[in-house]
């Protein structure tokens, strides 16, 4: 670019050229400085007061005060058995879902994959939910076979957080299987293996990272989730619920910080395996490779699809029995078609789902602007502070929901300094929002960006467009598309995470996933039914919006490439 | 016959890639199968191997119906185009997957994958990984891996093709030496006529999915039989007989008649100055220098021996040799 510039006749004055530096350096800076601000001060300020002792010293005191009380113990003990039973079950399922999708032939298989997706649209407690309608006290399959099934603890728990992880275990495993390289498969064939030792000599090491950072990944949500354990965990207390405990009903802050520390050891080696896996896919080091294709094969075809579909079920079921029973009158006695639960007059009726939508689109909005001044300030700019942010964008993905939102805690629930003002508002809510799930946006932005062709951006530059300008011409009209999908990711997200906000949230200021577990705990199961409902509406509103926009936006693309 | 294709047919849709092919690849022969780019080649190697099913037709080894039986039971030995060695297993590893399978006992493998790292020239290199070797290290162990187990055939899918001049040079001598030595039965496929000549005991020239020709290299360099062979085999001048006729009615003796061109190959036009016609343009290559004629025969071209004495603008005559040329279907 440099080479270009130097031999063009210069048409760009002092002025504009001074003009462009400022506007890149905003591009950066402003997004820079949020990011120190919403992500690195607040867990920076839960280190610190993890350390931070009775006496104003600072040491591990905390730690070891923590480590011995024995209800902490329990809850350790429990959380540790429930993710490695969690863990264990939901990455064998993973790999058979991920293994039928990518590796086999099979009917319908884009409707295998939008059922395993399903909890994605859902709060993360309408597992639980569904799992109680079916299973619990006063459940469908208790009533009607007068049985005295117990579901509420461990087994309600595993089932239900099972069902929460397994679309993200399909997926990890599945990107894993996907970049196959078909020759290498053929080659094994034509030397003998067998399908079964192809699967063992060649699919299994060769997924090892991506099965290694799924089973880090699904750890890491099963220990820090929040809201199947507050519905269907019962007696069987884990973690997440006693920091809740402690911190929002004792405000037993030290604990909180001590604890939210120790939940970032898992997250930080899982981030760590996620990477290794991205770099060290299956057939990256040929780019003559031929995607795998799977061949015809009956039995294989037969029994793999056969328990994908089966396994499918479950969260189809568990999904769908909460909207069903949202529509009975009194389930599972009385399964006359009703609206009555819709009719929500407790805990401010819907006024919590507005207030969701409205934050949900700021955190999104706001989330996608930042995003694209960030990716294409870092794009333009280079040196060591633009590779240190780059460095930092990518690691809210290594802090769990709940960890973030006890760090916001301690970030901004401190009296005497100005960040008060923004305790118990809106726009903390939403802030906490993007932050949660910045990496994965920003990823998407950086990859979007990539793509565009440099010789586009310097051909704006030479005509003498100026920096404002070239985001405007060349920049959004080529990452419509990608603008798109980060904002209703975002969106979506918002919308249905617990996990985060639940420490967050005020009585005037309540977000409708929030509103669910309220209603749960209070016993109107009914209404919560109704209640996940209505969000889940949302969201598929949102998505089919999303996949609307997109289709336009790549149209528009493509005419103008004819054109 | 070792190996007998008979009547093979195979489509991708409404696209036929292979039209009725039959051949067959006698004990220790070396079969090219040699076309452009999209004629069939891959496809008709991959239904010899067993990756694809053909639509109809017969394939059998030593008398034996290949039909019904799948690829890992046909004992044959492939290397790809690009690197397919398993990148999770060590050199040694994927040289001795075949006889591991086999259940072969681990001693008796380890010796084979010495003696065939030897036989490749790269006795230091069996506990390396695939990605620790260049590129030409790759495919000869890819190779070392499809003979470990004494393959019945050798199937070849431009082996050579990803590997830069020099490295493809020197791999190809030691295929042939190998072949020959070890005497295995062996298809390749490449569209690089030069390759096929050095390497092929016999070339199966392909085209649109049909073999145009079969023969020995110097069978299907010296007579080729359609235009299209005689285009791909190098550089050809094609000659209507019209023109023939009436300026040089000798090279008409064998004219078989009907729509046929001539086919004489540039080295053997015997240029020297006369009133037929006149040099274009000159071009120095070393060895041989290149003429471009303007004659009322058409535009030829004519290779002589080192530096030849023409500059552009000299008057020639031709006088090539009945003998030399090739009647060719148009
Ligand atoms: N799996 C496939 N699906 C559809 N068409 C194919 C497939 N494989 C090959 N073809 C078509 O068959 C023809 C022959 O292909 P191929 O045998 O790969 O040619 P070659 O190896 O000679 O370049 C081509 O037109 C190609 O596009
Ligand atoms: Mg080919």
């Amino acid at each position: 670019m440099t080479a270009v510039s130097a031999v063009a006749p210069r048409v760009t004055p002092l002025a504009r050229e001074r003009a462009d530096r400022i506007f890149d350096l905003a591009c950066l800076w402003i997004p820079a400085a949020a990011l120190l601000l919403f992500f690195v001060y607040p867990i920076g300020m839960m280190g610190y007061r993890s350390l931070l002792l009775p006496d104003g010293s600072l040491g591990f005191g905390n730690f070891s005060q923590i480590i011995g009380s024995r209800s902490f113990l329990r809850a350790l003990v429990n959380s540790l058995t429930m993710g490695l039973a969690t863990t264990a079950v939901t990455v064998a399922l993973g790999l058979l879902l991920a293994f039928a999708l990518h590796r086999c032939r099979l009917w319908l298989r884009i409707v295998l994959l939008g059922a395993i997706s399903l909890p994605v649209i859902a709060p993360s407690l309408v597992q639980g939910l569904g799992l109680i309608f079916l299973l619990g006290r006063n459940g469908l399959i208790n009533k009607t076979f007068g049985l005295q099934v117990e579901i509420y603890g461990f087994w309600g728990l595993l089932i239900a957080n099972s069902l929460y992880a397994l679309p993200q275990a399909a997926m990890i495993i599945g990107a894993a299987l996907r970049n196959a390289d078909a020759r290498l498969f053929e080659a094994a064939e034509v030397m003998g293996a067998t399908g079964w030792r192809r699967f063992i000599d060649l699919t299994l090491p060769n997924i090892r990272f991506g099965l290694l950072s799924a089973t880090f990944v699904v750890f890491t949500v099963t220990i820090t989730d929040f809201g199947n354990a507050a519905v269907i965990g019962g007696d069987y207390t884990v973690l997440a619920i006693e920091i809740y405990n402690q911190v929002i009903g004792q405000m037993n802050l030290n604990l909180g910080a001590v604890v939210g520390m120790l939940l970032l050891l898992p997250t930080v080696l899982a981030f760590y395996f996620e990477r290794l896996a991205t770099q060290r896919q299956f057939g990256t080091q040929s780019e003559a490779a031929v995607p795998y294709r799977p061949g015809h094969d009956p039995w294989r075809d037969g029994i793999i699809g056969t328990l994908a579909w089966l396994v499918a079920l479950a969260p189809v079921t568990v999904v769908g029995v909460v909207v069903y029973a949202s529509f009975m009158r009194l389930w599972p006695y009385r399964l006359d078609f009703t609206l009555r639960h819709y009719d929500i007059k407790l805990a401010g009726g819907y006024d919590p789902l507005w207030i969701s939508i409205g934050i949900s689109a700021a955190a999104a909005g706001f989330g996608t602007i930042f995003l694209l001044f960030l990716g294409v300030a870092l794009k333009r700019l280079g040196g060591p502070a633009a590779r240190a942010i780059y460095f930092v964008s990518m690691l809210p993905a290594a802090v769990p929901g709940l960890v973030l939102g006890l760090a916001y805690v301690f970030a901004f629930n401190q009296p005497g300094t100005p960040l008060i003002l923004l305790y118990g508002s809106a726009a903390l809510l939403a802030m906490c929002n993007f932050y949660h799930y910045h990496t994965q946006g920003f990823a998407t932005m950086t990859t979007g960006l990539r793509q565009i062709p440099p010789a586009l951006e310097e051909a704006a530059t030479c005509i003498g467009a100026s920096a404002w300008a070239v985001l405007r011409d060349v920049y959004i009209p080529y990452t419509l598309p990608t603008l798109i999908s980060v904002f209703f990711f975002l969106f979506m997200s918002s919308m249905v995470t617990l996990s985060a906000v639940i420490f967050l949230v005020t009585p005037n200021l309540m977000l409708a996933a929030v509103t669910v577990m309220r209603l749960d705990e209070g016993g109107y199961t009914a209404q919560a039914a109704a209640f996940s409902t209505a969000i889940m509406l949302v969201v598929t509103a949102a998505l089919l919006l999303a996949r609307g926009t997109l289709w336009l936006a790549q149209r528009r693309i493509r005419l103008s490439a004819e054109a | 016959m070792h190996l007998a294709i008979e009547q093979v047919a195979k489509s991708f849709g409404s696209v036929v890639a292979l039209d009725n092919v039959s051949l067959g690849v006698d004990t220790g022969e070396f079969v090219c199968l040699l076309g452009p780019s999209g004629c069939g080649k891959t496809t008709l190697l991959r239904i010899i191997a067993g990756l694809l099913t053909m639509d109809s037709g017969r394939l059998t080894l030593a008398g034996r119906d290949l039909t019904q039986v799948p690829a890992r039971l046909r004992g044959f030995g492939i290397v790809f185009q690009s690197y397919s060695l398993f990148p999770n297993m060590s050199v040694a590893a994927n040289i001795g997957y075949g006889l591991k399978l086999r259940g072969t006992p681990t001693a008796d493998i380890a010796k084979r994958v010495n003696d065939l790292l030897a036989l490749i020239k790269l006795p230091q290199i069996a506990d390396r990984y695939p990605w620790e070797l260049s590129g030409g290290q790759q495919q000869r162990v890819a190779l070392a891996r499809a003979i470990a187990a004494d393959p019945a055939l050798l199937l070849l899918d431009e082996p050579l093709s990803a590997l830069d001049a020099k490295v493809r040079a020197e791999l190809r001598e030691e295929i042939r030496d190998l072949q020959r030595r070890l005497g295995i039965p062996t298809v390749m496929v490449t569209h690089d006529q030069e390759e096929a000549l050095t390497l092929a005991d016999r070339i199966v020239c392909m085209s649109r999915g049909r073999i145009e020709q079969a023969g020995t290299p110097a069978d299907l360099y010296a007579r080729p039989t359609t235009r299209f062979v005689a285009d791909f085999m190098g550089v050809s001048n094609l000659i209507e007989p019209s023109r023939l006729s009436a300026l040089l009615p000798q090279l008409m003796q064998d004219y078989p008649g009907g729509d046929q061109l001539l086919c004489l190959r540039p080295e053997h036009l015997a240029v020297r100055p006369g009133t037929l016609g006149k040099v274009m343009s000159t071009t120095f290559l070393g060895n041989i220098t290149r003429l471009k004629l303007d004659t009322p025969l058409g535009m030829l071209v004519a290779e002589l021996p080192g530096q030849a004495d023409f500059a552009p603008g000299d008057g020639i005559d031709i006088a090539p040799d009945p003998a030399r040329g090739a009647w060719v279907a148009a």
